[in-house]
């Protein structure tokens, strides 16, 4: 009797299991399929119902717009309009223009894409995509224009009322039927990270210092900042978070950067104490670390929500208060027999301990703020405004896209009139698409495969669905039936992330040509003529990617590690006040542009995320000298602290070792002379302390043997004997 | 209310007039909705959204007719 209610408890507990994980992820599928199917059969009904000329323009639209979320709907939607308008008015210009002459209406063409393409380089997510539709609008109106100049006008306002209703049915179903808000998942992401990186403050050792550096858990932390801010524009449509809510967020996203780049500093920073220092200094500062880990991990476990959070951010300001006493403790432990280096050496670390400690606190407070309602409960003033994710691109690169969009339409334009091509207009089309489309994906050439095989396979749809089902089918109800199985295949290849670009081949090659418009109207031989036009466009647009590769190429991946450099030059010699977080920002901004957030997959790769972290590490310690040096009223030592700073922006100008000798020589001269009883006693006891760890650390980092400034060649010989010889 | 109206010597439906009329009464409607903590009320927000943006279409529309 027992036995037999336990093997039924048993088999209920697994059977709800199962039903959680399928309503988890297969059911979220099902849905959205169903989601994407009705509005697009919404929309095909009304175009139908109000006789719009081309129904598949509005199913279109709801096709590209359709995204799990609600919030990305609607954002994708706006700027979808706002680009689809700026291209109806720009093809309206040029139809006006040039009628008469082709040639000179695709060269302004090719211009007016090519800016397009360099635009959609240079922003990112959904403004990039505004730039894309501006773009390729121009073809579907612009185009067929030049047929029949006279009716151009009736062209875009038939084209912008398809794409406006498409665009109605695509928010509305996804707004009304099961929405799906991105501030859920954005807190579950903030969730997360901060989780990871409680987990990962806790999970540092001497054993992990010594051994390696986890560079990946880096890159992805520089993706999740630009993740994050995708989610929170879009969120910002939902309409249902507050103001002070949002300034919070990013605010968390600003304190998080500074701290993560502060912890990986301090890493860095005890990784070169593991090797060459002295023992009994590391010891004291993991000794330290320890302290801190403890006030952590003793929330580890626990902290999901903001309210754990809380009282963790209330452990945390109790445990700074007594920190300093414990540093000066642990200072008076050390052996006596140090030498002043290593007695600098403690003080560093300390320094950058606190700043972990601080910063951690400020992020954790943060955190915990977004749990409570009222906006009166922060302590901190949130009354600054966090600076902004601007846009930090190469420009050199932005410009050779905008060269390449340009290029692929005169390639298909060149074909098109020389062959005197039926279907030329047909291939310009897809080849602009395409060209502009995924300009600022992180891998072209490889999306731009999987968009052939989607395109093949939605031809093949196109074909059974035009030629054996659509002759049979009488009334919208039949008509609905015999777009439906190619929707639903679409839909359902776009939700898999490996399938994605497929799914959108197959979505945009179908319902370009699918066979009605009021009434049938479907020809074998045209559609023969457009399957064979699109496959090359894409293959063209292909080649070009290849050709102009700007994202794979060592080349690019070297300017990237140039421009980081430059970063760096420019907060040596740019006039105060400069914000750390600005340099933040820039840095990441550069390398997420050229790495989409992958993985860290070669030895390229892994150079440019070293260059991206020595960045932000000596450029934020260069931005704290230069503050302090601004305070102190002592002339000579600013001359001294200024051109140390203009040799260490040399040596980022033109890495070698001659340079970087002379950089680290130059800081032990200022080292030197700030140590001198008659400088000690000119200047305020705090500056002089933060100059002094400062350059310090820059002195470390540059000498350190495993830093990508060490140049593989040199002889650590000749920079061993510099470093004794300070 | 006659049925198409000249706008820039483009004729167009003044039903789109009242779409875009009623578009923005709704905003201005759910504006004060949110800032009188109507909302909070609500089960479902935006299909009381959708469905408020409906009766004013349609009055609108009813009105033209």
């Amino acid at each position: 009797m027992k036995l037999g209610q336990f093997r039924k408890t048993r088999s209920l507990a697994i059977i709800r299991l199962s039903l959680r994980e399928w309503l988890r992820d297969d059911a979220l599928t099902i849905v959205y399929v169903t989601k994407v199917l009705i509005a697009c059969l919404l929309a095909m009904w009304i175009s139908l119902r109000f006789e719009l000329d081309q129904p598949k323009t509005a199913m279109l639209t709801v096709a590209i717009v359709m995204q799990f979320r609600t919030g990305m709907v609607f954002a994708k939607s706006y700027y979808r309009l706002v680009g689809s308008i700026i291209g109806i008015v720009v093809s309206f210009v040029l139809v006006a223009l040039f009628a008469q002459e082709r040639v000179l209406f695709l060269a302004s063409m090719a211009i007016w894409i090519g800016f397009c393409t360099a635009g959609s380089m240079m922003f990112r997510n959904h403004q990039s995509y505004a730039f894309v539709l501006a773009g390729y609008t121009i073809c579907i109106v612009g185009l067929p224009a030049t047929i029949s100049p006279e009716l151009t006008f009736s062209i875009g306002v038939t084209r912008i009322s398809e794409i406006i209703i498409g665009l109605i049915s695509a928010s509305l179903i996804s707004d009304l039927i099961f929405p799906q808000r991105v501030g859920e998942v954005m807190k579950a992401k903030i969730r997360k990270r901060f989780t990871d990186f409680l987990d990962m403050l806790n999970g540092m050792s001497i054993e992990k210092v010594s051994s390696f550096s986890p560079k990946s858990a880096t890159l992805r932390i520089v993706s999740d900042v630009f993740e994050l801010e995708t989610f929170h524009a879009s969120s910002g449509m939902e309409n249902d978070a507050s103001r002070t809510y949002r300034l919070r967020l990013s605010m968390l996203n600003a304190e998080f950067m500074a701290v993560s780049t502060s912890f990986h500093t301090l890493e860095q920073l005890l990784r070169r104490q593991n090797s060459y220092g002295n023992p009994f200094v590391i010891m004291a500062l993991f000794n330290l670390y320890q302290l801190f880990q403890d006030v952590t991990a003793f929330y580890n476990c626990s902290v999901r929500g903001e309210v754990e959070a809380k009282l963790l951010a209330d452990q945390l300001k109790y445990f700074r208060t007594s920190f300093q006493q414990k540093i000066d403790l642990m200072r008076k432990q050390l052996p006596i027999n140090l030498v002043t280096n290593e007695r600098l050496d403690y003080e560093t670390g300390v320094e950058l301990l606190k700043r972990v400690v601080d910063e951690f606190y400020v992020y954790t407070l943060t955190y915990a703020s977004l749990g409570s309602k009222s906006s009166g409960a922060t302590q901190h003033s949130i009354a600054d405004q966090p600076p902004r994710l601007g846009m930090h691109f190469d420009s050199l690169s932005v410009a050779l896209a905008g060269i390449r969009g340009g290029l692929s339409l005169i390639a298909m334009a060149c074909l098109w009139i020389f062959a005197d091509w039926r279907s030329g207009i047909e291939a310009i089309t897809i080849g602009i698409i395409t060209s502009t489309l995924f300009a600022s994906s992180p891998n072209p050439r490889k999306t731009v495969n999987q968009f052939i095989i989607g395109a093949i396979l939605g031809s093949i749809l196109v074909y059974i669905c035009n030629f054996e089902l659509l002759p049979k089918a009488q009334g919208f109800l039949m008509l609905s039936i015999a777009v439906t199985p190619a929707i639903v295949i679409a839909a359902w290849l776009t939700t898999r992330p490996s399938y994605s670009t497929i799914g959108s081949g197959v979505f945009i090659i179908f319902l370009m040509h699918i066979g009605f418009n009021s009434i049938y109207s479907a020809n074998p031989i045209t559609f023969m003529n457009d399957a064979v036009a699109d496959l090359l466009a894409i293959g063209t647009s292909g080649i070009l990617y290849a050709l102009i590769d700007l994202t794979n190429s060592s080349w690019s991946r070297k300017r990237v590690s140039k421009k980081l450099r430059e970063l760096v030059i420019s907060t040596c010699k740019e006039g105060l006040p400069q914000h750390p977080s600005l340099l933040e920002t820039r840095a990441r901004d550069l390398v997420q542009r050229m790495n989409g957030g992958h993985r860290v997959s070669n030895s390229q790769d892994k150079e440019m995320v070293d260059w991206l972290l020595s960045t932000l590490e000596i450029g934020r310690a260069v931005i704290e000298i230069r503050e302090q040096s601004d305070e102190i009223n002592d002339s000579d030592t600013k001359h001294q602290i200024s051109e140390c700073l203009d040799q260490i922006a040399n040596l980022y100008m033109s890495p070698s070792i001659q340079n970087q000798i002379i950089a680290i020589n130059s800081i032990n001269l200022v080292v030197t002379s700030l140590e001198t009883v008659e400088v000690l006693t000119k200047l305020p006891q705090c500056n002089h302390h933060q100059l002094l760890t400062m350059l310090h650390f820059i002195r470390c980092a540059l000498l350190d043997k495993d830093s990508v400034l060490s140049l593989p060649n040199q002889s650590d010989e000749r920079i061993g004997k510099y470093n004794y010889a300070s | 209310m006659p049925l198409e109206v000249a706008f820039l010597d483009a004729l167009i439906p003044s039903l789109l007039i009242a779409f875009m009329v009623s578009v923005l009464l709704s905003w201005l409607i759910d504006w004060l909705f949110f800032s009188i903590k109507l909302y909070q009320h609500i089960w479902y927000r935006s299909l009381f959204r959708f469905a408020l943006f409906i009766c004013i279409f349609s009055l609108l529309g009813l009105s033209i007719y």
